[in-house]
């Protein structure tokens, strides 16, 4: 049985990266919109 | 259709015409061309990569980039002097305006390809041979392809400010296909591998060309008409 | 209120609400990511990247894919709200895109072993950006708005017919060039809590993907309103 590979700090970077993204993209977005619907 | 095909000439031989008189573009194609070899000669470690290896790769970068700078010309001519608008008024089929701008773009990619090549041969000493027909075979058909997506382009772009830098910027993507297929024939044409073996490649280049002339022939009068 | 620009308030405010939703089931995906589902034995943890991974891949091509359509639907109807949804996709399918790139790199190294493998998946994504940002920066240096339409129609379209031959390209280079693997990712048979959250996560972000377009519809057409109208 082999053992489990230690790569936990990728898949939390992955997540993380993803996240802000995602949330980055969305505040921009908020922003425009914001000024937009003055 | 003749009548059409007529009037496309007409319109590549005036190009053409326009081109000579002037040389401008040719001529910096052709300079462009032997730079990047010179310069592709001086980047590579002679003794780690056999010229074989790399030829096909550097032969193919060197006439993607210096058809690229052929494609503008064709329609910053017309901008320059409004003479596109005449052209445009002028009962000329849409579909032949593009072929024959389409045509002189593909006269000057094989007058810089049929410069390019010779030079090639000559500083990276590769014996060509035997595959020679074969790869001017591969030239044209890759050739043919992105010259027309370029000629599409370059009617777009040339509307924008900076025609130039836009141009490879929407374009390269379209290149990939026809210039990977076109590397990959190469080498293996210079190898002597069997026809088997470029099957797959010759396959993309002709369902490109066939898909991407037809799209672009009937996409064309959206670009240039209201 | 002019009522066109009611109108297009009220599609920013219902984007904003598919968007908060969606963010808050995605919030829920990463839940179920994280804790719900097994680690695999053989890659470990990071195999759980693959659920947002294969996702935002999924999105970056049906905003692409939107792109083209919507890109000859326009060249053949000469409706400016297509021109408007293209553009919107185009925007959404980059953020995608970005994510796809950088996560797909992340778990290719603990995976694959290298950051990079030019697989079909990713080579084509890449693709998929670029042909994004020539579409966007070719839309931004148009200022004529039928002419601006037109042209990203046409661009949109041509992309759309690439991406076979992209996906060909890939294909016939691969098959010739095979990369050593360190580890295959395996695939024979999925776990319910693997196949559970990974449909969860395709259908959470497909709604993202409409919240967000709904969202960047609405900032468009108020602003061609305004220019209609004559502000700023």
């Amino acid at each position: 049985m082999t053992e489990l590979p230690q790569n936990g700090g990728y898949m939390i970077a992955a997540y993380v990266v993803a996240a802000l993204i995602y949330l980055g993209y969305t505040m921009s977005l908020w922003v425009r919109s914001g000024k937009a619907m003055k | 259709m003749p009548e059409a095909f007529r009037l496309a000439l007409a319109v590549a031989a005036k190009d053409l015409r326009l081109e000579l008189r002037s040389k401008t573009s040719l001529l910096s194609a052709m300079v462009f061309a032997a730079l990047v070899l010179v310069v592709f000669n001086f980047a590579r470690d002679p003794t780690a990569i056999a010229a074989q290896d790399l030829a096909p790769s550097i032969l193919w970068v060197t006439f993607a980039f210096s058809s690229m700078i052929g494609l503008n010309r064709a329609f910053i001519v017309e901008r320059e002097n409004a003479a596109f608008d005449g052209l445009l008024l002028a009962p000329v089929p849409r579909g032949a305006l593009y072929l024959g701008k389409y045509l002189g773009n593909l006269a000057f990619a094989a007058v810089v390809e049929a410069v390019t090549l010779p030079l090639f041969v000559l500083f990276f000493n590769v014996d060509f041979g035997h595959a020679l027909p074969g790869i001017v075979g591969v030239a044209a058909l890759a050739t043919a392809g992105f010259v027309a997506v370029g000629t599409l382009f370059s009617a777009m772009v040339v509307r924008t400010r900076f025609a130039e830098l836009m141009l490879p910027v929407v374009l390269l993507p379209f290149m990939v296909p026809p210039l990977m297929a076109a590397a990959q024939l190469t080498s293996r044409l210079l190898a002597g591998r069997p026809l088997s073996e470029m099957i797959g490649w010759l396959r993309l280049l002709g369902l490109y060309d066939i898909a991407f002339i037809t799209l672009c022939t009937m996409v064309f009068p959206a670009i240039v008409d209201e | 209120m002019n009522p066109e620009l009611e109108h297009a308030t009220a599609i920013m405010r219902r984007g904003r609400i598919m968007v908060a939703l969606a963010l808050l089931a995605i919030s829920g995906v990463y839940l179920m990511a994280l804790r719900y589902t097994p680690v695999e034995a053989r890659q470990g943890l990071a195999q759980k990247i693959f659920y947002i991974h294969a996702p935002a891949a999924w999105c970056a091509l049906l905003a692409f894919s939107m792109v083209g359509l919507a890109g000859g639907l326009y060249l053949w109807l000469k409706d400016p709200r297509l021109d408007r949804f293209a553009a919107s996709s185009a925007e959404v399918g980059v953020a995608f895109s970005c994510v796809m790139l950088t996560t797909g790199p992340i778990w290719g190294k603990p995976i694959w072993g290298a950051w990079w493998t030019w697989d079909a998946r990713l080579t084509l994504t890449l693709f998929l950006f670029f042909l994004f940002l020539g579409y966007l920066t070719l839309r931004a240096s148009l200022h004529d708005r039928s002419e601006r339409a037109r042209f990203s129609a046409v661009v949109g379209l041509m992309g759309l017919v690439l991406v076979p031959f992209i996906h060909l390209s890939v294909y016939l280079f691969r098959t010739l060039h095979p990369r050593p693997i360190l580890m295959k990712p395996s695939e024979p048979s999925l776990p319910p809590e693997m196949l559970h959250t990974l449909l969860t996560s395709f259908g959470v972000f497909t709604l993202l993907y409409l919240g967000f377009v709904t969202l960047r519809y609405g900032i468009a057409l108020a602003a061609d309103v305004r220019e209609d109208l004559g502000d700023d």
